[in-house]
C-alpha cells in the first residue's frame, strides 16, 4: 500500500528528529512566555484576537507543517501553560484546543443519594411572558395583513400558496404561516453554511440578503467563529489525528461505499467488527449499526412494536421516534417531561385499563425516553425508571443519540453516569454523529432481539449499508475513548482514573478494547491506545459543561437542564431576541456561532439558545462565550433568575471551584 | 337552648371573616366595578348570573385537566381502587419481547455472506475465503473503488473532517452539500434539489412533506417498501392502480374525477406515487404515457428513481433522458445517491419551492445530521465520471443485454419467469411451477397486452386484480438453493430479503441480480452461466 504516507502520526512525519526538537522547544519558549507576560491564567478578553481572519486565511493556505506556524500566527494566549503532550502536534488548535491544564478537568460522577434532578423550570417575570406572548399576536396579525394585501398585489409570488391551473396549493398557507412570516425574519441565524471541520472552531460562509432575507448571495469572504453549535462532544471532528489517518486508510482500503443494504451483499467484516466493538461498549450482547441516525429509530421501532402494544413516550422525544411510533401502529401515550410521578399514573392506568375499548390487556408496553433531551439538556431519571420497570414489567428503550459518549466516567451513557448495569435496559440506541464525529446509528441489546432485528428492521434489509469509512471513524474513535488492551498493561495510568464507584460494574463495562478486535491496518498512537486521551476528553468535555452551565446560572440567566449535560439552553422568552441574540454573537470581535430554537420545536413563550460544548473548547473558550453573554444578556434583558449572582471576573477566577460544588 | 350558644362563636367567626374577607376585595383595585357589575347583573338576570358561574367553573376544570389524560373522561373508563389495580399489574404478564429465532432464521443470518475488504466486482468472501463474481451489491456503474473518487475523497476528508456533527439547519450544511446538490440539479435539469442523508428514508421523507390528512395519494401497487411507509405515515386517502399497468391508471383517475364532479368539493392535492424501475420486480414505467395522464388529470407526481437514476439513459440520467421528457415535467424526482453512484444518501429534485418547502417540512431531512462531506464529494465526483465517461453506461447496458440473453434462454428450460425489464439493471426471477410451456416474458409493454381486464380491480384496496397463488416458504427455499448452489460456483447472488410480516403486500419472492460494468462481457456470460446452471441443477426436474 501506498497509504504509508499519512497514515502514521505527524510527529514521525517531521523529517528529522532535530527538526522536531527545535520546533517542540520553539513551541515551549513561545508558551512560557505567555505566561511570563500574563503571570496569572485570567486572560482578558482584548488579547484574544484568537480566532480572527488572519488566522482562517492562514488555515486556508495550510501546508504540512502548519501545525506550529498556526501556532506562532495565532497569537495564543489560549494554552497559556506550556503544552506537554504529544498531542498537540496531532491536533490543529483550531479544531481541538490545546489544554493542559489538569485543574480544568472534571469526572462526572452521580450520588446515589441524592434524587436526580427532574425538569425544573423557571418561570420568568409576568412582564416577559406577556410582552412574549404579545409579540407573538403581533407577528401573527402583520402576517395576515402582508398575507392579504400579498395576495391582492403580488400574486404571482403566492401561486404555490393559491389554487392555480387546476392544480391545488402545494402547500396550504395555513400551514405555511408560520414559516413564512415567522422564521423568515430570522432566517439568517439557521441553515448558515459552513465550510471546513465543525471543531473547536468553524468557518462560515459569509452571505448577504437584499430581499429580506428570502434569498441570500454569498459575498465570497469567509469568517471564523467560536463554535458552540456542532455536536461535537468529545471533539472526534477533526482532519487530523489518529481517527482521521484510520479514515484515510479505509478509503484506500476499502473505497467510498459498502455497495447495498445489510441483508443483500453490502455486510463487510467492517460491519462485524464495529457492531462487536459497539455491543461491548455500551455494555450489551450485540448491536446493530444502521447508517443514518433517523432511521435507527424510524426503521427499528416498527420491527419491535405493532397493534395491541403500547408505546409510552415521554412529551419531548425526538422526532425520529415519533415516526416510527406512528408507523408501529402500536397506540401512544404521553406523558410529562421526565415526570416520574405522571409516568407511574400512566403505567398504572395503562395496564389497569387494558386496550381501549375491549380492555383486553396490553400484549407489551414500551417505554421510549431519552438519555439526553437535545433541546431541555435534561438527564433521564434512570434510576427511577428501573425501579419503575421492575414493578410494572415495561420494556424499556433508551434513546442514547446525545448521551452516548458525552456523559459517564467512561463516556457509556446514562447508565454509566448513574451506575446502573446496562443490561437492565432493554434497548440501547444511540448514534455516532455526536460524540464519535461519524454518522449513523446503532441499537443494542440482548443476543436474540438483536438477531431478530437483523431480520426485521426495515432498515437492515432495504437502506443502505453503513460506508465503511464511517465504520472506520467509529472503530478508531471508540477505541479512542476505551483504549486498547495491551500486552502489557499499564498500571501507571490508572490513578487519574478517580471514580471508586464504578468498579463494582466492571464486568459491563469491560475495560480497554482487546486489540484483536481492531482491523490489524488501524494505526493508534501510545497515548490513544491506553485510553489516555479518551479519558482527557471525557474530563474536559464535562469540566465544560459543569463551568458553562453553573456560571450562566451565577450571571443570573434562566436556564435549564442537568448540570453535568453538554447541553446548556439559556432562555430567550422573545422571538426577537432569538435573531438579536444570534447576530449579536457573531458580529463579535470573536465571533461565536450559536444555535437559536423557537417554537415549534420549543413550547412557544420558551425560544432559546443552546449551546453545546465539547472537549475541544479549552477554558478560556467558554471565558468567551460568558463575556459574550454577560454582556448581550445586559443589552437585550435576558437576567431574569433568582438565586444568588457572582460578578464575571469572580465567576473566571473561582471556575475550578465553581465546577467542583455539589 | 345549649345548642345556639354552642354555635354563637362559631357564627361570630363567620360574619367576622366575611366581612374581612369583604374589606380585602373592595381593598384591591378595580374591585368596585366588578362589584357592581355583580350586583346589577344580578338583580336584572339572577339567570345569568347561575350561567355566568358554570361558565367560570368550566374554564377552571379545562385549565386544571391535564394535557396527556384523555382518556379518563371516557365512557369507557372504569374506575378501579388502587388495590384493583395493583391486583392487575402484578398479574399482567407481558408477551416476551421478541420471538425466538426459528432454526431457519439463525441459518440464514449465519449464512449472511459477509465481505472481506472492500465490496466490488470481485470481492473475498469471509464465509468461504474464496473471491466470487458479485452481482449481488449495487456497483451499477462500476464506480465502486474507483481511483479518481477515493482521491477526492482523501482531500475532503483532510479539509473536513468526517462527521458533519449537526444537522442542517445548525451548521450542517456544508459546501459541497450545496455543491452536491447543484450538481444534481443541473445533471437532470431541474431548478432545485435537496440531499437527505440516506437513500431509503428519503421518499418516506418527500411524501409526507407534502401529502397531508384529506390530500390524494394514487398510487401503484408494486411500488417499494419506502413508499408505502411514507403514504401510511401521510395519512392521505390512498388509491392503488394495478402494477404498471397505465391503463387501469387512467380508469382509477377517471372515477375519482367522476366521483369528484359527482359530490363536488374542494380542490384539494393530488398526487400520483410510482417508481421509474421497480424495486421490487425490475419492471419499467412508460414515462411519456404517465406524464400525457399526470396533466391530463391534473395530478403532481412524485417519481422514485432509485433504481434508474445512474443505470437508464445515455449518461445515466434515469427515465427521463431514456425517454426523452423533460425533467421539469416530473414535481419531485427521487433518487438514490448510494445505489449506482455508490456514495451515500438520497435526493429530491424539483422547482425551487418544491425543494425549499422540504428543507422545513422533511423530516428526515430536518431531523437528521447531514451527510459527510466526502460522502457528497464522492457522489459529486460520481456525477461527473458520468458524464465525462458514456462508456460506463454503455459497458453496463452491453452487460445487461448478455446477461439477458443467457437469462432468458434459461426461462425456455426452467419454470422460472422473470418479470424485469430488459434494460433494468436489476433482474429478478421468480419460480413459476405451472407457467404455460411458452411463456411470455413480459416487458414495458405489458400494460398493452393485458387488454380488456375481466374485471376491475377495487382501487381502495391493495390486493391486485387477479392475484398470484404462490407458497412463499417453498418458493424461498428453493430460491436460496439455488443462491447457495452459484455461490459454490463462485457467483455471489442474493435472494431479495423481504420483511415477510411487514410488507404491505407481499412481493412474490425472487433472486435479485445486481448488473454491474465493473465486470467484462466474458466475466457477466461466466456468471450468467453459472446462474443458468444453479437454476437448471435446483429447478430443473421441478418441471
Amino acid at each position: 500500500m501506498t497509504s504509508k504516507k499519512r497514515s502514521s502520526p505527524s510527529l514521525s512525519g517531521k523529517s528529522s528528529a532535530a527538526e522536531y526538537l527545535s520546533a517542540l522547544s520553539h513551541k515551549d519558549a513561545l508558551a512560557r512566555n505567555v505566561v511570563g507576560v500574563n503571570g496569572s491564567r485570567v486572560s482578558s478578553p482584548s488579547t484574544t484576537p484568537a480566532l480572527s481572519i488572519a488566522s482562517s486565511s492562514m488555515y486556508t493556505s495550510s501546508s504540512d507543517d502548519t501545525e506550529i506556524a498556526e501556532l506562532v500566527d495565532d497569537g495564543l494566549s489560549f494554552p497559556s501553560v506550556p503544552p506537554t503532550s504529544e498531542i498537540v502536534y496531532t491536533t490543529r488548535h483550531s479544531e481541538f484546543g490545546h489544554c493542559s491544564n489538569e485543574a480544568y478537568r472534571y469526572t462526572p460522577h452521580h450520588d446515589p443519594s441524592r434524587p436526580v434532578s427532574g425538569h425544573v423550570e423557571e418561570d420568568p417575570p409576568y412582564y416577559i411572558l406577556f410582552t412574549t406572548y404579545i409579540s407573538y399576536l403581533l407577528l401573527i396579525i402583520i402576517g395576515h395583513i402582508r398575507d392579504f394585501f400579498g395576495k391582492k398585489f403580488y400574486p404571482k409570488d403566492y401561486r404555490h400558496l393559491m389554487p392555480f391551473n387546476g392544480y391545488a396549493a402545494l402547500n396550504s398557507d395555513f400551514d405555511s404561516f408560520y414559516t413564512r412570516r415567522l422564521k423568515t425574519r430570522l432566517d439568517d441565524c439557521f441553515s448558515r453554511p459552513v465550510t471546513g471541520v465543525p471543531g473547536r472552531t468553524i468557518t462560515l460562509l459569509d452571505r448577504v440578503s437584499e430581499d429580506e432575507l428570502n434569498t441570500f448571495k454569498f459575498t465570497g469572504t469567509k469568517t471564523r467563529a467560536l463554535n458552540v453549535s456542532s455536536y461535537n462532544y468529545l471533539g472526534f471532528a477533526q482532519a487530523r489525528g489518529a481517527c482521521a489517518d484510520a479514515v484515510e486508510e479505509s478509503l484506500n482500503r476499502y473505497g467510498i461505499s459498502a455497495c447495498g443494504s445489510r441483508s443483500q451483499g453490502g455486510t463487510l467484516d467492517l460491519h462485524v467488527a464495529a457492531e462487536a466493538l459497539v455491543a461491548r461498549f455500551v455494555g450489551q450482547e450485540d448491536a446493530l449499526i444502521t447508517s443514518m441516525g433517523f432511521a435507527t429509530n424510524s426503521a427499528t421501532i416498527p420491527a419491535l412494536v405493532g397493534k395491541g402494544c403500547l408505546v409510552i413516550s415521554d412529551e419531548y422525544n425526538h422526532a425520529s421516534i415519533r415516526f416510527g411510533v406512528r408507523l408501529s401502529g402500536a397506540s401512544v401515550r404521553m406523558f410529562k417531561h421526565n415526570d416520574m410521578k405522571d409516568l407511574e399514573s400512566l403505567l398504572r392506568e395503562a395496564i389497569s385499563q387494558g386496550q381501549p375499548r375491549t380492555h383486553r390487556p396490553w400484549k407489551k408496553i414500551l417505554l421510549i425516553v431519552e438519555g439526553l433531551y437535545s433541546m431541555e439538556g435534561t438527564l433521564l431519571d434512570l434510576p427511577a425508571i428501573v425501579k419503575l420497570k421492575q414493578k410494572y414489567k415495561f420494556y424499556l428503550y433508551v434513546d442514547e443519540a446525545h448521551s452516548i459518549g458525552a456523559l459517564g466516567a467512561h463516556g457509556r451513557g446514562v447508565a454509566d453516569y448513574f451506575n446502573i448495569p446496562p443490561h437492565s435496559i432493554d434497548i440501547l440506541m444511540g448514534t455516532f454523529t455526536k460524540s464519535f464525529g461519524a454518522a449513523g446509528g446503532y441499537i443494542a441489546g440482548s443476543h436474540a432481539l438483536v438477531s431478530r432485528l437483523r431480520l426485521r428492521s426495515h432498515a437492515n434489509a432495504y437502506a443502505e449499508s453503513m460506508a465503511p469509512a464511517i465504520l472506520t471513524q467509529i472503530i478508531a474513535s471508540l477505541s479512542c475513548i476505551t483504549g486498547v488492551e495491551s500486552s502489557a498493561p499499564s498500571s501507571a495510568l490508572t490513578s487519574s482514573h478517580t471514580v471508586t464507584a464504578s468498579t463494582d460494574d466492571s464486568r459491563d463495562y469491560r475495560g480497554p478494547v482487546p486489540a484483536s478486535c481492531l482491523p490489524s491496518w488501524i494505526e493508534l498512537s501510545p497515548s490513544l491506545r491506553s485510553g489516555e486521551e479518551g479519558r482527557v476528553r471525557l474530563r474536559r468535555l464535562a469540566f465544560n459543561a459543569r463551568y458553562l452551565s453553573r456560571a450562566l446560572i451565577k450571571l443570573g440567566f434562566i436556564t435549564y437542564g442537568h448540570a453535568d449535560a453538554p447541553i446548556v439552553p439559556l432562555l430567550l422568552f422573545h422571538p426577537g431576541k432569538m435573531s438579536q441574540f444570534s447576530r449579536l454573537m457573531l458580529e463579535r470581535k470573536t465571533p461565536i456561532v450559536v444555535v437559536v430554537v423557537g417554537y415549534p420545536a420549543t413550547p412557544l413563550v420558551t425560544s432559546r439558545v443552546r449551546f453545546c460544548l465539547s472537549a475541544s473548547h479549552t477554558k478560556e473558550d467558554v471565558d468567551l462565550v460568558l463575556d459574550a453573554c454577560d454582556e448581550i444578556g445586559d443589552l437585550i434583558d435576558l437576567k431574569h433568575g433568582s438565586g444568588e449572582r457572582w460578578p464575571l471576573e469572580e465567576i473566571k477566577r473561582r471556575a475550578v471551584e465553581l465546577v467542583e460544588m455539589e | 337552648m345549649s345548642a345556639p350558644s354552642s354555635l354563637d362563636p362559631l357564627l361570630t367567626f363567620l360574619s367576622y371573616s366575611l366581612l374581612k374577607v369583604q374589606d380585602i376585595f373592595f381593598q384591591l383595585p378595580g374591585s368596585a366595578v366588578i362589584a357592581r357589575y355583580v350586583r346589577s347583573s344580578h338583580q336584572n338576570d339572577p339567570g345569568r348570573t347561575a350561567l355566568e358561574l358554570i361558565l367560570v367553573v368550566f374554564a377552571v376544570r379545562t385549565l386544571l385537566q391535564s394535557r396527556t389524560r384523555t382518556d379518563r373522561s371516557a365512557s369507557n373508563f372504569v374506575k378501579l381502587t388502587e388495590k384493583e389495580i395493583d391486583e392487575l399489574v402484578e398479574e399482567w404478564v407481558p408477551e416476551p419481547f421478541t420471538a425466538p429465532l426459528t432454526p431457519a432464521e439463525v441459518h440464514e443470518l449465519a449464512n449472511l455472506p459477509v465481505i472481506q475488504g472492500a465490496s466490488g466486482p470481485k470481492p473475498k468472501l469471509v464465509n468461504t475465503g474464496k473471491t466470487v463474481l458479485n452481482l449481488a451489491s449495487y456497483n451499477f456503474a462500476g464506480l465502486a473503488g474507483n481511483e479518481q473518487i477515493k482521491e477526492r475523497a482523501i482531500e475532503t476528508l483532510r479539509k473536513y473532517g468526517l462527521g458533519s456533527c449537526g444537522p442542517p439547519g445548525f451548521y450542517g450544511t456544508i459546501d459541497v452539500h450545496m455543491d452536491l446538490e447543484r450538481d444534481i440539479a443541473e445533471f437532470l435539469g431541474t431548478e432545485s434539489c435537496i440531499i437527505y442523508s440516506q437513500g431509503f428514508s428519503t421518499v418516506a421523507s418527500v411524501i409526507p412533506a407534502f401529502c397531508k390528512r384529506g390530500d390524494l395519494i394514487v398510487a401503484d401497487r408494486g411500488v417499494n417498501f419506502a413508499i408505502h411507509k411514507g403514504i401510511d405515515i401521510s395519512r392521505s386517502n390512498v388509491r392503488w392502480f394495478d402494477h404498471n399497468d397505465l391503463k387501469s391508471l387512467e380508469t382509477v383517475l377517471e372515477s375519482i374525477e367522476k366521483e369528484r364532479k359527482k359530490k363536488g368539493g374542494k380542490l384539494t392535492r393530488r398526487f400520483i406515487v410510482t417508481e421509474g424501475i421497480f424495486e421490487n420486480d425490475g419492471q419499467m414505467l412508460d414515462l411519456p404515457k404517465l406524464i400525457e395522464l399526470k396533466q391530463k388529470y391534473k395530478y403532481r407526481l412524485i417519481l422514485d428513481e432509485s433504481f434508474s437514476f445512474g443505470t437508464v439513459g445515455r449518461t445515466g440520467r434515469g427515465l427521463t433522458e431514456l425517454y426523452n421528457v423533460p425533467a421539469t415535467q416530473i414535481d419531485m424526482i427521487v433518487g438514490s445517491i448510494a445505489n449506482s453512484l455508490c456514495s451515500a444518501g438520497g435526493f429530491c429534485a424539483g422547482s425551487r419551492v418544491v425543494v425549499d418547502h422540504q428543507r422545513i417540512n422533511g423530516s428526515s431531512f430536518v431531523f437528521s445530521a447531514a451527510m459527510p462531506a466526502l460522502m457528497a464529494v464522492s457522489a459529486s465526483e460520481g456525477i461527473s465520471l458520468l458524464t465525462s465517461q458514456p462508456s460506463l453506461l454503455t459497458t453496463l447496458h452491453e452487460n445487461i443485454r448478455a446477461f439477458r440473453l443467457i437469462l432468458d434462454a434459461t426461462a425456455t428450460v426452467c419454470p422460472i419467469q422473470i418479470p424485469s425489464h430488459p434494460a433494468s439493471a436489476i433482474v429478478h426471477i421468480q419460480y413459476r411451477p405451472n407457467a404455460p410451456a411458452t411463456l411470455q416474458v413480459p416487458t414495458a409493454t405489458s400494460h398493452k397486452l393485458s387488454l380488456s381486464p375481466s374485471k376491475q380491480s377495487n382501487p381502495s384496496s391493495l390486493a391486485p386484480r387477479d392475484a398470484q397463488e404462490f407458497d412463499i416458504e417453498l418458493e424461498d427455499k428453493l430460491l436460496q438453493d439455488v443462491v447457495d448452489e452459484a455461490l459454490s460456483q463462485g457467483v455471489l447472488i442474493t435472494r431479495a430479503k423481504r420483511l415477510r410480516g411487514q410488507e404491505p403486500a407481499e412481493p412474490r419472492p425472487s433472486i435479485r441480480i445486481a448488473i454491474t460494468a465493473a465486470l467484462t462481457k466474458k466475466e457477466i456470460e461466466k456468471a450468467g452461466s453459472v446462474v443458468r446452471s444453479a437454476l437448471v441443477k435446483v429447478l430443473g426436474k421441478r418441471r
